[in-house]
């Protein structure tokens, strides 16, 4: 059981044809700061602020371009909080002025059941073993990037990075992982990965192509970590083939990726299965 | 055998190693077995712009003359029409024998020449590059396509030792961030003539693998200052340039070869090409050389003659002068010329002091 809560400080989208996102409440507010009971000041900004200023501005430029744009992105903040928080998060979005268009309140047992029911496009969270979890259930996640570098964050523009060794791979590649160690539900859980990440990516591409080459608010981008360069052109072809024309791309070989992703800094991190193989090790 | 990189601790942690790992399998899976790329720590990581590797310039009129999109389409349109090789085509494919030659005899070790294609190319001209590399079969599995902005921060994140492109701008960047670097020049057809047993790499030496302290002497005091100067301080080694670092690693390359017994047949060559005599001015440099450990196979002085004939002879794959004035030469003459924008040699144009214009400031991103 979930409640929704309409945000009436945002215009709400058309969710049948936005780009849901679900963000966890712990990205958007920092959780670890002691929360004091009845406290009424606003909650502390976490891991997605940046996030959410970047989304605000693809919004606001697509609406210049088209006031009847309904390819826009629609945030619902997931939270798992006791109910003596709801009010405080709801003050503190507003505080902020965030684009939130919903607040979804559920148990945490009931998450993905509640991201499934809103049709989301997309669930955000900065911890990889619940978006391990979605993507297991068929449930479209991405990672949250931890922006490390606070200088080096982008808030006025929205990077999404999608990583290609999976999108890239044949099936023969994909079926010598066995041999690397993979078990059939992992396996598994990567092919159900690939086609959650498609969808994502038909949205984006779509989104991107409202824009010209340079001066966009959206840019996307691709790394494989560990393949060769065939496999890297073929994710680039694989990823034209769905509709996205990616900005940028990394192909590491091996080479060590979080030198690379600390200046890139993206905001969404599409996993396609063996970013954080920890999260799917945990689940097999 | 020390390290070329130094090590860093935060650099070796159990997610890269994984990565690696993973790379390492992939690899050696494939049917058709290429030589995976080396882990980058141990590497001399080399970073080629995509105008170097390849001739792109009928490709940059059009990017130059009607912009961004319509070149980004062209290249599209032509992407499975391989491009022609590029001023530092010959240099990659003689890297690519020194890699042959090392893991001949090192079957497992890391310490090679590893090539990285940095561009700031958009990433759908990528395919295009790639199917190129795959058309010449280049050992290049590295890559960094940046979209439009700079490749200057990535050239650390590749723990890159060498940096060449075409745009001096950039390389000038990389030079005050502290990496070797060189704007490449075009020169016609060469790769006929140069060798593909042996990799040559010529270098200026003041400005270049020294400091810019003596040439300072020269341009502000002139010549006869500059020779009691360096009489005087024969003893006193000079202080390092932007390009010792990249001899320094070719010098590791190389005894390893020495070690097995491989000096006569050493499939890497170093000349240092200076208009210092060996009289007046030149046991300083050879002195200095010597306090650093390194060695250079052969060092030719030549007085203030110009350097494009010997140049000529030597044939080597790249050149390095800070002074345009000697670039110029070198390509009249058919050699691969690398400019190092260093130094006090940039204020002056064949000995003049150039008259400081004001700069507009450009936005770097």
């Amino acid at each position: 059981m979930d409640s929704m809560v309409r945000n009436p400080d945002v215009k709400q989208r058309d969710a049948a044809q936005a780009v849901v996102v679900a963000v966890s409440s712990d990205a958007i507010f920092d959780p670890e700061v002691e929360q004091v009971h009845g406290a009424t000041e606003p909650l502390r900004k976490g891991d997605a602020f940046s996030f959410m200023k970047a989304i605000q501005v693809v919004n606001e430029r697509l609406l210049t371009m088209n006031s009847d744009e309904t390819l826009l992105f629609d945030v619902i903040l997931l939270s798992n909080d006791s109910e003596e928080k709801h009010s405080r998060i709801i003050a503190s979005a507003k505080h902020y002025g965030l684009d939130i268009g919903r607040f979804c309140f559920c148990n945490k047992e009931d998450s993905i059941e509640s991201l499934q029911s809103n049709k989301v496009k997309l669930f955000l969270s900065t911890d990889t073993k619940d978006v391990c979890k979605a993507l297991q259930k068929g449930v479209p996640a991405a990672l949250l990037f931890r922006q490390t570098d606070p200088h080096h964050q982008t808030e006025d523009q929205l990077k999404v990075v999608f990583s290609g060794d999976v999108i890239g791979s044949s099936e023969e590649m994909l079926h010598g992982l066995r041999e690397q160690g993979f078990t059939e539900t992992q396996l598994q859980g990567f092919k159900t990965a690939k086609g959650s990440v498609k969808e994502f990516a038909v949205l984006m591409g779509e989104m991107r192509r409202r824009f010209g080459l340079e001066g966009s608010p959206l840019c996307t981008g691709l790394m494989t970590v560990w393949s060769s360069r065939d496999v890297c052109a073929s994710a680039l072809k694989t990823l034209r083939g769905w509709g996205l024309l990616v900005d940028e791309a990394f192909c590491m070989a091996g080479a060590p990726r979080s030198p690379i992703l600390n200046l890139v800094q993206p905001h969404i991190l599409c996993l396609d299965g063996l970013y954080h193989m920890e999260g799917f090790t945990a689940m097999s | 055998m020390s390290e070329i990189k130094p090590t860093d601790q935060a650099a070796t942690n159990a997610g890269e190693e994984k990565d690696w790992a993973a790379a390492k399998a992939f690899f050696d899976s494939l049917k058709t077995k290429k030589p995976r790329p080396p882990k980058p720590q141990y590497a001399v990581t080399i970073a080629v712009s995509s105008r170097t590797l390849f001739n792109m310039v009928a490709e940059r009129k059009i990017y130059e003359e009607e912009g961004v999109e319509k070149y980004v389409t062209y290249q599209q349109e032509h992407e499975n029409q391989p491009l022609m090789p590029g001023v530092a085509f010959p240099l990659v494919k003689a890297l690519m024998t020194v890699n042959s030659r090392l893991r001949q005899l090192y079957p497992d070790s890391e310490e090679l020449f590893d090539i990285v294609l940095m561009t700031n190319n958009h990433a759908q001209v990528g395919v295009r590059l790639i199917n190129s590399i795959n058309h010449y079969d280049l050992t290049i599995e590295r890559f960094c396509m940046t979209g439009g902005k700079s490749p200057i921060g990535y050239l650390k994140a590749y723990m890159t030792n060498l940096y060449l492109s075409k745009d001096g701008e950039k390389v000038t960047e990389a030079i005050e961030e502290g990496i070797a670097a060189a704007t490449m020049f075009a020169c016609g057809d060469v790769e006929n003539q140069l060798s593909d047993t042996q990799l040559k790499v010529a270098f200026d030496g003041d400005a270049v693998l020294f400091s810019d302290e003596s040439e300072i002497i020269v341009k502000q005091h002139g010549l006869d200052t500059f020779f009691e100067h360096e009489k005087e301080f024969e003893n006193k080694p000079l202080a390092q340039g932007p390009l010792k670092c990249f001899l320094e690693a070719l010098g590791k390359l190389q005894r390893k070869f020495y070690a097995k017994n491989e000096r006569m047949t050493c499939p890497i060559r170093t000349y240092l090409v200076t208009a210092r005599s060996a009289a007046s001015s030149g046991a300083r440099v050879l002195k200095t050389l010597r306090s650093w450990g390194l060695e250079i196979d052969e060092a030719l002085f030549l007085a203030g003659a110009p350097k494009g004939p010997l140049l000529q002879k030597i044939r080597p794959h790249i050149f390095f002068d800070d002074q345009m004035f000697h670039i110029e030469g070198a390509k009249e003459l058919g050699t691969i010329a690398a400019h190092v924008p260093y130094g006090i040699g940039q204020k002056y144009h064949k000995g003049e002091l150039i008259e400081q214009t004001v700069k507009d400031v450009k936005d770097k991103k």
